[in-house]
Formats: structure tokens, C-alpha cells, sequence
């Protein structure tokens, strides 16, 4: 990442800036240093910065680095810090100072701002808080962004709750909106957890499908022969290498993987040991997005659906089974978990349920605490 | 990557045919009435496009190869996300605002937005009776939909640039496994049918990367292939069910033959394949045809009602083409189309919008090309055009969008006529071989002039047909802009055999049944 210099066109701009020692943090002086907040905000995609808010003591210096990650290549954004309530008032009179003056206009309420930054860019800004203490909004004024892409500099006052500060754009006012996690890498525009991305995945057939949760666990159930394959958590997948050039590569399982099945398709339906033709026939999005898988064994429908331990880490996965048959539920002694059942006797480590038990049930898989990964 | 490196060749030498893209990118007064405008995609996304389709309130769906599925509101300039998480999507057919059926490398799905909260929350897998090796190329084009509700969709053989994965769906040939792009699982090189009632046949062979399917009005159904192992060239073929269609590592999945198919005798192979109807030239203009659509648009998309347009992936250009019947079977001629600076490389997908306007869906996804979405909107203006050709008994009539300058047209020197052919080998590509002019020995201009009958001194089966007319000017003096055409001869008009006009009719449905 490079860091680019300051155009000359905006440096008679930023002198306006009261107090501002324009760039480079050796302006703020060494005794000073102590005292530097240190910030970090991103341009993000979809029109948002990372950071929309924080917080700054009257007259502290802020030493404030500007890093556009917006992937588009032709997509520049700066950063232009306004005084109390100017934020519309200087998006604007923005769109008239042009491209020559980074959009930054020439008016009093503009108090500190960055030049337009390249995708991939950064820039650092240093100067003084205010001492007049106040929420000071911050918005990317590139023409159309301003509306979208804002956020506020909290001055020597409390924050409101995230869910009602008006200075934060709506679509923010989550926590997982204003930090959006870095799990949401390398997947579909638009993707949101539970998240689905199909994908090739390592150690999985080629119709493997990846399923994110919002608690940081995943998990990887193959569509080519209808089960859970592996179980991971730290981070979802990054689909960038299987993307890059001719799509040979893998996705990445970002992340540690706590279980991997050892047995293969974990159902008998009936008395056979054989596991007898499965189908894959799909899912729906149940309970705000969580994929309920459906799919046939010897025309026999079944239901699995997958969510996070409501109380710890690991996995539960509910079945439905309708069947006037016993089902038998294998499990995996070294896949890396423990498993409990909601229903049903425990025959070693075969589940052994009636057709009346199988109609609904959950198993549960618990790594142990020491797994490292499950959080 | 061979492949790639050739094709950028052409690009650079984009004045091979002369007059044309000069002509129409510079906008001189010959300037082509059709105009190309930009749709712009939501900032984050990798507009990658894999497939588009118009929904029945005038929306566009397109899906994208990062796994989006986007709903485009054209008078709001709005997106949408209808769903995430698809695997490779190629190809989308809107049943509703609520229902579309997506193809994706693993399957062919149906999503429905059940609670009408415009997201999809059902993913009903129709089909996933084909295998996957893993391999990169292992593509699953479509799919197209029929009168009666039956899909039809097409699946690449995979590369040898990629490998077999350790774990596989379906069974694995090693008999398919041998080739440069090969069919190690069941229907790789196959196109398949799902009949209304769900039942998935594999209903015609011999393809190797089939990007590209389009139904006629009659139930025709086209699909195009592209130049490589066994193709010499790149070709559009009128699909024949239950038969063979030239590239041979998808016969490991006919049933009956147990040899290798690369060791069947390339004569027998020969008399096995159907002939395409169309030979798309390689390289001259064409590297990489992609989806093909009919003109059905009545008239608001200019004089080509009822004929085809094709996207091509290395140069900034679509192609069209004209199809008659000769002896009961479908050829024709392929000709450029829009060829300007203002189009983008990897013209992927191609769908009419209920205005008429044709809109591109772009991708360079792994390939030359570029991303986004574009459409091309008719003035209104009359292009001058060649509107249709039809082989006669002597050779053949050109009939123009309008009349023709008589004192140019009336010359044969106007028409430089070479025929060459493209071998039929297990070789990657084919020169042209035996390439000769043919003399052109009499012009006939029609009293309203806009036929020409062209008089050959030789006319020749199983060969390409190359017609350049650079000099030819309509009777207001607009040049013909796009002036040269490849016609396909596959079979010979008999003397004494009506001929049919190329009317649009043959592939347009007008001919009733």
C-alpha cells in the first residue's frame, strides 16, 4: 500500500484548518505524542467507511490514516471532517469544488481533510481536535458518496447508542454493520450471515457448499453426496483464489477446522447397513437465512438443519426423517467432537431411534474445549 | 493458454476487415444506427456476467459469476439482491418476479421467493444428474426453456489444463479422461433435456465448450461451440437429439460404444456428426462465440426480425446470422453485426428487453474480455445492410436492407468470393485449406435493387463461402458497413428444387407447425 502525498491544489485548502498541523506526525511534537489517538478508518465497499464513529478529547492530537479498500479501481474517496451539523451543507458545495480540489470546497465549515485516495491508497491526516466539544461529522464528499458514506468524531461528549445516533448512516447503526467482520471476504455481493457460498472446497466433492453463521462457525456440507463433511470456525471462506484466472483453485477455509467426518453418509434408514441412494434435492432459508437442507434416502425425505450451539461452541443439526422405519444415526469417535442426541438410544456410537424419534430430532457436536478454533 | 494467446492476436489487428470498425467507431457519416449505452452495476460488485433474462414487469435478472443473483430496475437505475452464494451461474430464464431457474456449476435450481420479501428462500435442486470432475471447465451452460416447460442446458468437457479432483461426482471414465478437453464424467460434451416432469435425459453429443443455447420459435434448438480440438472452427449447430456432434470424448457416455472414442477412425467419426449450420471463421472476427438469440422483438430492433445474434468474447463485436433451409436442413451465413469501440470485449450473454433493446452481459471471468452490462438500442434509422442471402442452383442472392447503387453493385468486381474449408482432426483449430478465389461471373441487380443474384463459377459442398463487398454503396450512398459474410455450404441446392427464400421464417417459426 502506498501512501500518496498531498496535491497541491488542496494544500491551500487544508491551511483553513484551525490548529491543524497539516501532515506527518512529527508536526504534533514529541510531547505530544503520548497523548496522539491513533485511527484508522477505510473506505469499504458498497458507499461505507469501516469506522463511523469515535470518540477524541478536546484538543488532542489525532493522527487519523485514511486507507481506501473500496476494490473497484476508479472508485476515490477522501475524508473531510466538518464542523457540528455542516456535514450536508459541505457535501454540497462539494460537488461544485471539483475534481481539481479533491472536492473539498472552500468554506469555513470544512475543518480537516483528506485529498481524494485511490483504491489500494492510503493517506495520513494529523491535527487537533477542536476544543469545542460537539459531534463532528466526517463524510466522503466525491459527488454521490456523501449521503451514503459518513460517520462522526465525537468530541469530548458520549456517544449516543449506536442504534439511534443520527450521525451514523442507518444501514450502520448495528454493531456488525459498524465493524463489518473481515469473515465476509471472497464471497457473493450482497452476502449477509448465515451466509451460502457454493464453492470447490479442499477435502470435499466439487458441489461442496459452505455455510458462514453469525457466531463464527462453519461448516461444509457436500451437495455431491448430502452431508456434512467438515466443521471449522475463526472465519468463513475466501472464494478470491478459486476466482482468480481459470477457477481451478480452491477457496480457502479460513479459519481452523474442529470436525471432519470419518463415516461418510451418517443415516440408515431401516435395517440395511448399506446407506442406499441419497439425493440432493436443495434448500430452504429458514429463521432468517439458515439453510435447511432436503434431500432423499431411497425416496425417503429427510430435513437437516444446522445452527451454532445455542451455549458454547459447536454445532446442532435437527432432523426431520419421515419414515415408518427405525433410523440409525453414525457417528465419528476421532471426527474431533463430542455428540449428544435429543432423542434416541446410543449404541456405542451409533444412534439407534424410531421412526416415531426420527420424525424429529437433534444431534449435537461439541468439540472439546481445548479445540483452539471454536470460540 | 495457448488459446488465449492466440486470440489476443486478432485483437490488436482489429483493421482485418477493412472499412468496417474504422467505419463505425469513428462515427463518420456512415455512422450505424444503433447505439451502445452503459448500465451501471453497484459499487463491490464483480459484474462478471454469466446470464440475463428479462422478468415479466420489465426488470432485468443477471446473474453473476461470483454467485449473485441481481434484479436491474431500468427506469429507476436500481439493483437488487434477489440471491448470493450460486456456484458459477451461466445462465438464468425468469419465470416470475418470485420464480427464476438458474444453472450453476453443480446443478440446475429453481429459486422462489416464497414470503414475497424479494429474496429467494427456496433452492429446489431440478437436476444434478451429471457429474463433476472438479475440473476448472466443467461449466454448466443454460439453460433454455420450451414451450411445454422442458430446460435444456449444455455441459463443457473439462481441461487438460486442470486436473481430476480426488473426490468426484459420478462415475469416472478413463476412456473419457483421454483428450485435450475431456469427459472423465457422465455427460461432459453432452447437451441435456429435463422434461416437464423432471426426467433428465442426455439428449445430444459431441460438444466441447458449449456456450451458448437458444430455442427458436418452433422448438429448434441452437447451440454454439467453440474452435479448439476437433473444431476447426467455431460453429453454431441446429442440435440434432440422440445424435453426435463432433467433439468425440462424450461418446465414453453413448451407450454401445466401449472403444476410447478418441480411437475411433476419424472417417467414421466424420460420417457420425452432424454438420453445423453455421462456421464461424476463426480469428478473422470470431474467437469465441458465446450465447446466440433470436430477433423476436417485431421490428423494434431494426430489420432482423426472426434471425440470430451471437456475443463473441474477443472482440468488441456481435455477430448475426442468417439461416434458410436448403434440402431440409438449416445453414446460412454468419456476418458481423456491431463492431465498435464503445462495445466491451467478452460479450458473454445476450437478452432482449421488452422495448426491444438488446442488452450484453459481459465477463473475462478466466478468458479475454471485460465485466459489466451494456445495451444496444436501434435509432430507428435503416442500417444499410446485407438483410438475407440464399444459396441458388449458381450461386447466390444477396437481398439489402436497402437499394443498392446500381452502377457499383452492377459490377463484379465489387465481389471478391474466396471458399476454403476447415478440417475436421483431432488438431486444435484448422487453417483454412484449400483456399481459392472463385470468380464471380454474373451480377443481376433486381429492378427495386435490393437483390443481388450473384453467378459463381464454382460452388462447393462442405466448404466456407467468403463474400467481401467493401465497395458496395446503398442508393443514398450510406457504404455497406458490415461487408463481408461466411456463408456455410453444407448442402448444394438441387437444380429443380424450388428454392426458399432465406426468409426469417425458416428459424423464425413462421412456417408453422
Amino acid at each position: 500500500m502506498r501512501t500518496r502525498s498531498l496535491g497541491l491544489t488542496l494544500a491551500p485548502l487544508l491551511a483553513l484548518a484551525p490548529a491543524a498541523p497539516l501532515e506527518g506526525g512529527e508536526a504534533a511534537g514529541a510531547g505530544a505524542a503520548a497523548d496522539t489517538l491513533e485511527v484508522t478508518i477505510k473506505a469499504i465497499p458498497g458507499l461505507r467507511f469501516d469506522r463511523v464513529r469515535f470518540q477524541v478529547n478536546p484538543g488532542q492530537v489525532v493522527k487519523l490514516t485514511f486507507i481506501n479498500e473500496d476494490p473497484q479501481d476508479d472508485m476515490d474517496h477522501n475524508l473531510v471532517i466538518t464542523r457540528p451539523g455542516a456535514r450536508l451543507t459541505v457535501v454540497q458545495a462539494a460537488v461544485k469544488a471539483g475534481a481539481d480540489k479533491h472536492y473539498v470546497p472552500d468554506i469555513p465549515e470544512v475543518l480537516f481533510a483528506t485529498p481524494l485516495v485511490q483504491g489500494g491508497e492510503s493517506y495520513t491526516l494529523t491535527f487537533t481536535a477542536p476544543a469545542e466539544r460537539g459531534a463532528y461529522p466526517y463524510a466522503c464528499t466525491f459527488p454521490g458518496h456523501g449521503v451514503l458514506m459518513y460517520g462522526a468524531m465525537y468530541v469530548g461528549i458520549e456517544m449516543p447508542p449506536l442504534a439511534s445516533d443520527e450521525n451514523v448512516p442507518p444501514g450502520q447503526r448495528t454493531i456488525a454493520d459498524a465493524q463489518p467482520p473481515p469473515r465476509l471476504r471472497g464471497v457473493s455481493y450482497g452476502t449477509e450471515f448465515p451466509a451460502i457460498s457454493r464453492t470447490f472446497l479442499p477435502e470435499s466433492g466439487p458441489a461442496s457448499i459452505a455455510v458462514g453463521l453469525p457466531d463464527g462457525q462453519s461448516y461444509n456440507f457436500d451437495a455431491g453426496v448430502s452431508y456434512l463433511r467438515y466443521a471449522w470456525s475463526g472465519g468463513f471462506v475466501d472464494n478470491t483464489p478459486h476466482w482468480r484466472g481459470n477457477g481451478n483453485a480452491y477457496a480457502l477455509v479460513v479459519g481452523q477446522i474442529y470436525y471432519r467426518n470419518k463415516v461418510g453418509f451418517p443415516l440408515r434408514i431401516g435395517a440395511r447397513d448399506s446407506v442406499g441412494v441419497v439425493k440432493f434435492k436443495g434448500y430452504r432459508l429458514v429463521d432468517g437465512g439458515y439453510p435447511e437442507f432436503r434431500y432423499t434416502v431411497d425416496g425417503v425425505e429427510v430435513r437437516e438443519l444446522i445452527r451454532s450451539r445455542p451455549d458454547g461452541p459447536g454445532l446442532v443439526r435437527t432432523f426431520e426423517i419421515q419414515t415408518d422405519q427405525p433410523v440409525r444415526f453414525l457417528t465419528d469417535p476421532d471426527g474431533g467432537v463430542r455428540f449428544e442426541a435429543s432423542a434416541g438410544r446410543w449404541n456405542g456410537s451409533v444412534l439407534e431411534l424410531t421412526a416415531a424419534q426420527a420424525r424429529r430430532f437433534t444431534v449435537t457436536m461439541i468439540p472439546p474445549a481445548d479445540a483452539g478454533g471454536a470460540r | 493458454m495457448i488459446r488465449k494467446l492466440l486470440a489476443l492476436s486478432p485483437i490488436l489487428g482489429l483493421a482485418v476487415l477493412p472499412g468496417e470498425a474504422s467505419a463505425q467507431a469513428k462515427g463518420s457519416k456512415a455512422t450505424y444506427p444503433y447505439r451502445i449505452e452503459t448500465i451501471e452495476t453497484p459499487e463491490g460488485l464483480v459484474p462478471e456476467t454469466g446470464g440475463l433474462d428479462f422478468l415479466p414487469d420489465g426488470r432485468l435478472v443477471a446473474v453473476f459469476h461470483h454467485g449473485e443473483v441481481m434484479f436491474y430496475d431500468p427506469q429507476a437505475k436500481t439493483w437488487h439482491v434477489f440471491a448470493t452464494g450460486l456456484h458459477d451461474p451461466l445462465g438464468v430464464v425468469a419465470i416470475s418476479e418470485r420464480e427464476l431457474i438458474v444453472a450453476q456449476r453443480p446443478e440446475i435450481t429453481r429459486l422462489k421467493d416464497t414470503d414475497g420479501d424479494g429474496r429467494a428462500d427456496v433452492f429446489e435442486t431440478i437436476t444434478d444428474e451429471f457429474g463433476m470432475s472438479g475440473n476448472y471447465a466443467e461449466f454448466t451452460h443454460g439453460p433454455v426453456m420450451d414451450a411445454e416447460g422442458a430446460l435444456y442446458f449444455s455441459l463443457n468437457t473439462a481441461s487438460n489444463n486442470g486436473p481430476v479432483r480426488p473426490i468426484i461426482r459420478g462415475t469416472y471414465s478413463p476412456q473419457g479422461r483421454i483428450g485435450r478437453m475431456f469427459s472423465a464424467v457422465p455427460y461432459r460434451g453432452w447437451v441435456m433435456k429435463v422434461t416437464p416432469d423432471g426426467k433428465t435425459i442426455p439428449w445430444a453429443s459431441g460438444f466441447r465448450s458449449p456456450n451458448g443455447l437458444v430455442l427458436d420459435k418452433d422448438g429448434n434448438l441452437f447451440v454454439t461451440d467453440n474452435q479448439g480440438d476437433w473444431l476447426g472452427a467455431s460453429k453454431l449447430f441446429h442440435v440434432q437429439p440422440g445424435r453426435f456432434h463432433g467433439h468425440p470424448p462424450s461418446l465414453a457416455w453413448e451407450p454401445g460404444i466401449h472403444t476410447i472414442p478418441l480411437t475411433i477412425p476419424v472417417p467414421i467419426l466424420d460420417k457420425m456428426r452432424v454438420r453445423e449450420a453455421v462456421q464461424i471463421p476463426y480469428g478473422f472476427f470470431a474467437n469465441s462465440p458465446s450465447q446466440p438469440v433470436f430477433d423476436y422483438t417485431g421490428g423494434k430492433f431494426g430489420p432482423f426480425e426472426g434471425q440470430l445474434f451471437i456475443g463473441e468474447m474477443n472482440h468488441p463485436m456481435i455477430m448475426r446470422v442468417i439461416l434458410e433451409e436448403v434440402n431440409h436442413q438449416l445453414q446460412g451465413a454468419v456476418v458481423p453485426f456491431i463492431r465498435s469501440e464503445e462495445l466491451r470485449l467478452g460479450n458473454n450473454r445476450l437478452a432482449f428487453a421488452p422495448d426491444g433493446s438488446l442488452w450484453v452481459g459481459q465477463t473475462d471471468h478466466g478468458w479475454v474480455g471485460a465485466k459489466g452490462i451494456q445495451r444496444i438500442v436501434w435509432t430507428g434509422e435503416m442500417p444499410m445492410d446485407v438483410y438475407r442471402i440464399s444459396l441458388t442452383t449458381n450461386g447466390f442472392d444477396l437481398e439489402f436492407t436497402k437499394p443498392v447503387d446500381r452502377r457499383t453493385a452492377s459490377d463484379p468486381k465489387a465481389y471478391q468470393v474466396t471458399r476454403y474449408y476447415y478440417e475436421y482432426s483431432l488438431n486444435y483449430g484448422s487453417p483454412q485449406h484449400d483456399k481459392q478465389a472463385v470468380p464471380v461471373t454474373d451480377v443481376r441487380v433486381s429492378p427495386d435493387g435490393k437483390r443481388v443474384s450473384l453467378k459463381l463459377a464454382e460452388l462447393k459442398k462442405d466448404y466456407v463461402f467468403q463474400l467481401d463487398m467493401k465497395g458496395l454503396v446503398a442508393e443514398d450512398g450510406t457504404p455497406l458497413i458490415n461487408s463481408t459474410v461466411f456463408y456455410t455450404i453444407n448442402q448444394l441446392r438441387l437444380p429443380g428444387a424450388a428454392p426458399r427464400p432465406a426468409t426469417a421464417s425458416v428459424a423464425g417459426g413462421t412456417s408453422g407447425r
